[in-house]
This record gives structure tokens, sequence and C-alpha cells, in this order.
């Protein structure tokens, strides 16, 4: 039995499934401290449960998210370590920041060092400012941290009162700026985490649930509660993730299809490819500032049921959301109020808004089908432009091997997946427009939930050695080091990248026997004056992706 | 806002052989530099995918022995394509310029393919030509060739061409492969002066380096006023490379690459793979994109200060100034350099190091009024082992005359009856159609 709560903006769902079937649903307010609202869905949940037949619940939380966008983030500053390459000044960092000198190569050799009292004046600068959480982020930290590790302990020696957190920690992804950013992000959330962390484990005692607890990633994956509290930011973005994945549960295992998810405000769109949610390239942004996250390459569209419909200069075009749909209450015509009229949606009667209709079409001078019809039109043009880009990135996603261009082809979807509340007449518009196969499916307003529910434990490690210099690095924050053995050639590089992965599987609570599949493995000659002086192996492996089950019955075709 | 495309293609599955410079590790560093700056989030620049070129455009410009596939591996076809795909992207309004970040590279193949010249087999450049001079109906490209050795591939290729001009800046012949690239090798009597080299002595510096771009290679372009210019951006100037024996750094390449403005950069070589390639790369790139480049100085340029040796500067001005003074005067008219038979006729040896083949050629181009005239050639390939292969070639210009293009058809109806050859090629450029006849004896 699998518990998903999913926590959205006004109300917190939960599901628990049992053998491919939902068999309890329930809703709660969502409430500031988003604990009380887990805490209130687990009892609901509960109720008439016997707790130990629960094997794991799993949460998809705007923790993290909301305390970034309402920018309740402890102050810190950045202390770089940019080495040669392009200007820092132009590069995005998310917060304050002060250029150190000291840098390392690519292949991790440190070719300029540190010098304490560019490091003291720095750290002065910050505390003058009441700023005393500090980065250090060092270019290539992630081959050779020592410049890092350094920096951090002196300040910690000497200024006590700052906490510290080194790039390297977070990340070891090639790309110092998303770990720089990455690391400013971890450590301003990390004190609200170990809070709620703390709440969460009281709650559970209190309710005598002993299973694991998850948290959902943006990737779709899970982590273990303990585990977030190092990678905070994972947890980030989550819902669309859970949505994905819910859509994904209510269908079938290898679909190909476009996930929509239309809420009052936004539309998020997704893609799911032979039962795979598409990742974004290079990862995900937060305000713009890129962040060592990978999650679901998600197209966002401010545009949803609520959007008010506006006449400017005798042309009809979409606004903000005002309030509800007219149709239930709210202040202006929307464009659920139009799927209402014309027969798309039936949350309503069309009576309730047959005047307003009516009087707009005519100011447009148009007959209310016409002026209908034009809603829907500009809607799914909207959706299909935000589409055709997402398309594109997709196709243009760079290969760096021959295997990877020939073994691309890329047919898009035809299959569109509806969530959410106004999805199931936009959806049934666009089946009667488009030559697609539209699905909107049963439970489709708790998907996000089902997809929690449902998400796999997942571990990607990106293994890098360098025989040479005998070092090893990983994509996982803080999982690097020395070689204490030869690696002669692949095989044995694969057999040590697989013991890694399994200690961390460990770590992150993944099943034993979960199918581990090598995404990429290649080994590099170091070859100095005609002689190989050394290898480089690159490793890739990962948990496959998906889900742990599908559930019965929940396609629905329109 | 201005963009650059950028198509990075490291081949990490490719290679010559496991220890020749051009292998899988080549632009490993390079990847882990351009990655790690984060440069490749900004919206200014965007990555595409590669993709392969067809064997069509491998035939408008090749005559492959025996055949295309026989001289390809899949890794070319793709590093072609990679140019072609900027190319499009570029007059399809998407990018502002482009990068095509790729290995293997071409500047040695010319237009008989034997074997592998310099690590070279197709010419991307030459390839990516043709392909945006048929496909747009462009017609005026200059093509500026910065890599240290000199392009005797896309030399030969364009050498007959007065709409395509060819600049190579390079380490002089004498002291470096291919032996070729001199002051007097100036282009067919029909495209006199479009073929411009620069030979450069051993020990040159930044300076020189700009120098020459500035007073030689900028007036010529102002002058030639192409619709598009291409950069063969090798990287072995650079003062650490193996193969060579030039002071370039990666702040020069740089420079020039501002200063150039070139629509579209293809790699070719440079082969220090650790200590210029990940600098120079990204300056390339950085410069492209318009952003500030200052800041990428390789840490053996901080260490070492690069001085132009005095011997150095004296035969770069010389060398400059005997150049000022050919683009001065009145050149002769196309008759004249056809001289009284009118006809041009060449005969030469052509080396191939990697694959140890000696070519035999008979070149003829006939003159004509009206266009630059029907090419053709008489190869025959000469290796220690293997099978030998003796073949004629005919090309009709993209601007051909209709007279001159009846003859091209002319001479290949007649090559195929002639007695002796293995194969016969046509490229009827201006229709866009090659044949291959395979004779068997």
């Amino acid at each position: 039995m699998f518990v998903g709560i999913d926590i959205g903006g006004t109300f917190t769902d939960g599901v628990v499934i049992s053998d491919q079937e939902v068999i309890k649903l329930i809703k709660v307010p969502t409430y500031d401290d988003i604990s009380l609202s887990i805490e209130e869905a687990l009892q609901q949940i509960l109720a008439g449960l016997e707790p130990q037949k629960i094997e794991q619940v799993t949460l998809s939380t705007t923790l993290i998210t909301n305390l970034i966008m309402q920018d309740q983030l402890a102050k810190a500053g950045l202390l770089l370590l940019p080495g040669p390459g392009a200007n820092p000044h132009q590069l995005s960092f998310a917060c304050a920041y002060k250029i150190i000198n000291g840098a390392v190569d690519y292949r991790g050799r440190v070719i300029k060092p540190i010098n304490l009292t560019e490091v003291k004046e720095a750290c002065q600068y910050f505390l003058d400012r009441k700023i005393n959480n500090l980065v250090v982020a060092c270019k290539f930290s992630q081959r050779n941290p020592s410049l890092e590790e350094e920096i951090a302990a002196f300040v910690q020696k000497n200024y006590p009162e700052c906490k510290v957190l080194a790039s390297h920690k977070v990340s070891g992804l090639l790309n110092w700026v998303r770990r720089a950013n990455g690391a400013f992000y971890t450590l301003a959330t990390q004190e609200a985490c170990r809070t709620f962390q703390e709440k969460i484990k009281t709650t559970l005692a209190k309710l005598g649930l002993h299973c694991p607890l998850f948290i959902l990633k943006a990737d779709g994956g899970t982590l273990p509660l303990e585990v977030s509290l190092c990678y905070p930011l994972e947890t980030i973005f989550s819902g669309p993730a859970a949505s994905t994945l819910g859509a994904l549960a209510c269908t079938e295992e290898k679909i190909t299809a476009v996930v929509i998810d239309i809420g009052g405000t936004t539309t998020d769109l997704a893609l799911l490819l032979a039962g795979k949610p598409l990742l974004a390239e290079r990862g995900a942004l937060i305000n713009n500032y890129p962040v060592p996250v990978r999650s679901l390459a998600i197209s966002s569209l401010a545009l949803g049921g609520d959007s008010s419909l506006l006449i400017e200069q005798g042309k009809l075009r979409f606004g903000p959301r005002q309030g509800p749909a007219l149709c239930v209450g709210g202040p202006v015509l929307t464009v659920t109020d139009v799927l209402v009229y014309s027969g798309y949606s039936e949350i309503a009667s069309p009576a309730l808004i047959k005047e307003p209709v009516e009087e707009t079409a005519r100011v447009l001078q148009l007959t209310p089908q016409q002026f209908s019809e034009q809603v829907l039109q500009m809607f799914v043009a909207q959706l299909e432009a935000k589409l055709e880009i997402m398309f594109k990135t997709w196709e243009e996603e760079p290969a760096y091997r021959i295997w990877q261009v020939l073994s691309v082809q890329k047919e898009r979807p035809q299959t569109l997946i509806c969530l959410g509340g106004p999805a199931s007449g936009i959806g049934k518009y666009w089946s009667e427009k488009k030559n697609w196969q539209v699905v909107v499916p049963a439970f489709s307003a708790v998907a996000n939930a089902i997809g929690a529910a449902l998400a796999k434990t997942t571990l990607k490690l990106d293994f890098f050695a360098d025989t040479e210099r005998k070092t090893y690095t990983t994509n996982l924050g803080g999982l690097q080091g020395t070689l204490a053995q030869r690696l002669h050639n692949i095989e044995e590089a694969k057999e040590f990248t697989l013991q890694l992965f399994q200690e961390k599987a460990k770590d992150w609570q993944l099943v034993p026997d979960m199918p581990v599949e090598t995404v990429y493995a290649e080994g590099f000659n170091i070859v100095r004056g005609w002689q190989t002086t050394g290898r480089i192996f690159q490793i890739g492996l990962q948990t496959v992706p998906g889900i742990k089950g599908f559930l019965k019955g929940a396609r629905q075709d329109v | 806002m201005f963009k650059t495309g950028l198509i990075f293609f490291p081949a990490f599955d490719w290679a010559i052989s496991p220890t020749h410079p051009e292998r899988e590790e080549r632009l490993l560093y390079t990847r882990d530099q351009i990655f790690e700056e984060g440069i490749l989030d900004q919206r200014k620049i965007v990555e595409y995918t590669p993709r392969l070129a067809e064997e069509k455009d491998i035939q408008r410009v090749h005559f492959c022995v025996p055949n295309i596939a026989a001289q390809t591996t899949t890794a070319h076809f793709i590093s072609a394509g990679s140019a072609l795909k900027l190319g499009d992207a570029l007059l399809a309004g998407a990018i502002d310029n482009g990068f095509s970040l790729v290995r293997p590279p071409g500047h040695h193949a010319m237009r008989v393919v034997h074997g592998n010249r310099g690590f070279c087999n197709i010419n991307n450049e030459a390839i990516l030509v043709e392909y945006l001079r048929k496909k747009y109906q462009l017609r005026k490209i200059a093509i500026v060739d910065t890599d240290v050795h000199h392009g005797d591939g896309t030399q030969d290729i364009f050498y007959h061409d007065p709409d395509v001009l060819f600049i190579s800046m390079h380490q002089d012949g004498r002291t470096l492969y291919p032996g070729t690239g001199f002051v007097d090798e100036v282009g067919g009597p029909g495209a006199y002066l479009k073929n411009i080299n620069i030979p450069l002595p051993p020990g040159t510096t930044d300076k020189g380096f700009l120098k020459v771009w500035r007073e030689i290679i900028r007036p010529l372009l102002k002058d030639f006023a192409p619709e598009l210019v291409i950069n063969s951006a090798g990287q072995d100037n650079h003062f650490t490379d193996p193969l060579a024996n030039m002071q370039v750094s990666s702040q020069g390449y740089a420079q020039l690459t501002e200063e150039l403005k070139p629509d579209l950069a293809v790699l070719e070589g440079g082969y220090a793979i650790e200590t210029a390639l990940p600098y120079v790369n990204l300056g390339i790139l950085l410069a492209l994109a318009g952003q500030d480049y200052s800041y990428v100085v390789e840490p053996q340029a901080q260490k070492q200060q690069i001085k132009q040796e005095l011997q150095v500067e004296r035969y770069i001005d010389k060398l400059i100034a005997y150049w000022q003074k050919k683009l001065a005067e009145i050149p002769p008219s196309k008759e004249e350099l056809f001289s009284s038979k009118l006809i041009y006729k060449n005969s030469r040896h052509l080396y191939y190091d990697t694959d140890n083949i000696r070519e035999q050629q008979q070149e003829e181009v006939s003159y004509c009024p009206d266009c630059p005239g029907v090419y053709q050639v008489i190869s025959q390939s000469d290796r220690a082992s293997g099978r030998n292969y003796y073949l004629k070639g005919i090309s009709i210009p993209l601007y051909a005359c209709s007279a001159c293009q009846e003859k091209g058809y002319e001479i290949w109806e007649r090559a195929k009856k002639e007695k002796g050859y293995d194969l016969c090629y046509l490229q009827d450029k201006k229709n866009d159609q090659y044949f291959r006849e395979e004779i068997r004896r």
C-alpha cells in the first residue's frame, strides 16, 4: 500500500494505492505551515487503515519552492575562484559575490594557489553586510576540492559565526555556476528543511507510522527524507513531476504523449516518451538562475481556465486571473465560462453565463458561437506554439557521440493526456479539431498525489576517473576521491562504479534488486608524446526510470 | 538578441587509431572547460544537435576513390553535416553566427580523394560552401583558414573558382606539412588572386598574426565583399602545439575571431589537446558570442612572456609589403593568364601522409570567356600496398555557361569509352547532378 501526498497552493491531496487501485482519496486545506496539512492528511488517510500496511509515504512538497518564491531565504555570499575562462561578472550568480585568486584546471591540477589575505578580506566584506552564510565555489572543484576545502576550513576556524558550504559538496556537475548557485540555495534553505524534517518525524511518530518517508524530486524520482536534507534543492518543482507521473500511471507503460496540466492561472506541458518523462537538457532554473538540479522538461504558459477575456481595440485577448469563473460566482468572463457555454464543460449550467457571453460576442461583432470558437482556438493555438518550442528543444538536444546521432528517431507524439479542472473541456475541443488521441484519465484531479505515490526511488551516478591523476569524481555532491586501485580497463572501471553505486543505493534506501542500467561507458587513452600515460573513464549508471505500477482502468479516451 | 549557434561534436567514439593525435580524447578537455564555465546556460549561445550530411553533399565537392563509403565513416558525415546544419540555421536567421566545434577535420582533403591526408578525408568547409551556394543561391564566399597548416585541400577545390576567395595563413611550407601554400599559388587563370597564401615564419606571435590579418586579409575581404565569411578555425598556431612551431595564444585567436567576425567557424586542427584547445575553443566561442574573452588566459601564458623575435617581425613586415604591392598592381587579363593556347595544364604529385599514398595528377581547365570553364583531372594512385586506381574526373562549375555544361557531358561520354580508366566522374554543379562510373576491365 503506497501513500502519496501532494501539497498544492490551496489544497493538499492524498491518495492510497493498493493493488493498482486507488482505495482512498482525501483532501485537506494547505496551511501556511505545510506540516500541519501533512498531519491532517495523514490522519484522514489512516482512519480505518492499519498503519503497518502502509509500505511507503511519498510527499510532493512546495516547501523549498515557497521559501524561494516568498523570498524567505537566509542571506548568503559567494566566494568565487573562477581561474581562467569566461568573465565571471557576465555569469548568472544568484547572490552577492567576491572574486578571489586561486584556480584548478580540468584535470584537477591546482594552477594558481589561494591567498588567505584575500579570503579574509572577502569574509570581512560579507560580515560587514551582516551576511554570515558563505559559499565557496571554485571552477573544477569537483575534479579537485582542495582549494574549496582549504578556504572552508579557514573560514570555519577564523569566523566561527559563519556557516560555510563548499560547492563540491552540493553537486559534481560540470558547471560551476550551477554548483555555486546550488550551494547558495542549499545553504539558504537548509535550516527551514531541518525544521520541517523534525516536524514530520514527530508527526509520523505520533501517528504510529513507521514506514519510510520519501520526498519527490523534480526529475520524478524520490529520495529519503533524511537524504533530502543534504540535497534540499532536489525537491523543488516536484509538482509538475508529480502530475506527469500521475498521467503516466493512469495510462500505460511505454506511452508517448504530451501531458497538459491546466490550472486556474497556468498550464504546464510535459512530454512522456516511451513511458519516460523527458528531462530538461541542462537542468532547472530558479528565478532564472541555473541550478544543478535535474528536472523534467516542463514548459509553462501563463494561461489557465480562470484567465480572463479582455477586449482591447476591438480585439480579443487573454488577461490574468481575476477570480474564479463567472459561472461559479467569479467577477469576469473566463475561458472556463466559454467551455461551459459551448458545452465542453458541465461544471455549471450554460444558462448562468448566456447573457455575458452573448454581450461580449456582440461587442466583438461576432455570433456567440463564433466568439466561443475564437476563444478556444486562441487557447489551443497558444498551447500549440508552446508545444512546438518544446518539440524543437527536444529535437535539438545535443549529441556528443556517433551512436547518439544515429539513434535519433524523434517522432512527435499524437496523444494528449489532459489534467486539471478545465482539462476535459479543452481535451474534448482538441480531439474534435486535431487528429490526436485525447485522454482525460479518471482521477485526473488527484494525478499529482497518484504520481507521488507511485514514483520510484531513483539514483543516477555519473562517474569520471582519471587514472593518471588517480582521482575520481561523480555528479553527486561530496562523492569523489582518490583511486586506491588501478583501473586497467573499462570493465574494471564499470565494476568500481557499480560498487560506488551500490553503496549510495543503501543510503538512498533503494530496493536492493532494482535493475541498474548503463547509460554510457567510455574510456579515453591519455596519450602524451605517443605514449599512453593513463586512462580517463566516463561511466553513467542509473536505476531504470519509471513508476512502480499503473492504475487499472484509469485511462479514459475522449 | 544576438545569437551564436554551436554544434559541439567531440566524437567520443571515433579515432584514426588509439594513439593518433586525432583520437577520442582530443576534445575531452575542451568539453570540460566549456561545460564547466556555465556559458551554455546563456541564451546567447544556442546549442544544436549534429546531423549527417548526405552523399550528394560530398559528391558536390569530391571524387572519392573508389567511392564515398571507402573514404568516410559516420563521423565524417556528422562532422560535415554539423557545418551544414549551422549554415541552414544562419540563413534561416535563427542565429547570427555559428561555431561547428567538431571532429574529424577536413581542410587537407582535396577534390580527388584517394585516402586520408593530414587527418582529413572530406573537406567540411568546401562541402559547406557548395551546399550553401546551391541551396541559397549565394555566390561570393570567402574562407579564411587560420590553421597552422596550409589549407591545401580547400585551395585545391576552389583554385579555379573566381567566386570563392580562399585565404590561408599558416606556418611556412618549407618548415611544415603539407609543404605548400606559398605566395605564388594565386589561383588558376580564371580565378587570379582568389587564392591567397600567407606563409608565416616559425615563432610568429599574436602580434604578427593580428598584423597580417589587419594589413593583408582585412583589406582583401573588404574588396571582395563576400556574402559570407567562413573561418577554418584550426588552433595549432598555439605556442604549445606539438606538431608546429608558432607562438600564438588563445587571446590572439579570440581577438582575431572578434575582428574577423566570421559567419561560420569550423574547427580544423589543433593537437595541444590540454594546453591549447580548452582555452582557444573557449576564446573563439566567447568572441563569436560577443562576450568578454579577456579572462581566457592559459596558465602557461601567465608564466612565460611571449615575445616575437626581431627577425620574425622583419620577415612578416616584408611579407605584408609584398602582398600590399601585389594587390595594388593592375592584374593581367584572364586571356593573358591563360596564355596563347587558352588552356591551363598542370601536372603534380600529391602525398597522403596518413594513408601512405602518392598520387599523380594532370589537371586541365579550358578557357571560356563567359564562365570559369570545364575542369578535368586525370589521377593515378600509387600506394605501397593495396589497389591502385586510375581515374578521370570532370567538373562543370556552378556558374558554367550552357556551352561549357554541354562540353562537360561530351568529355564525360568520351572518357567512359576511353581505355584504361578504372573510374570516371562527372560533377555537374550547375544542375546539381553527379555521376560515377566504374569501368570493368
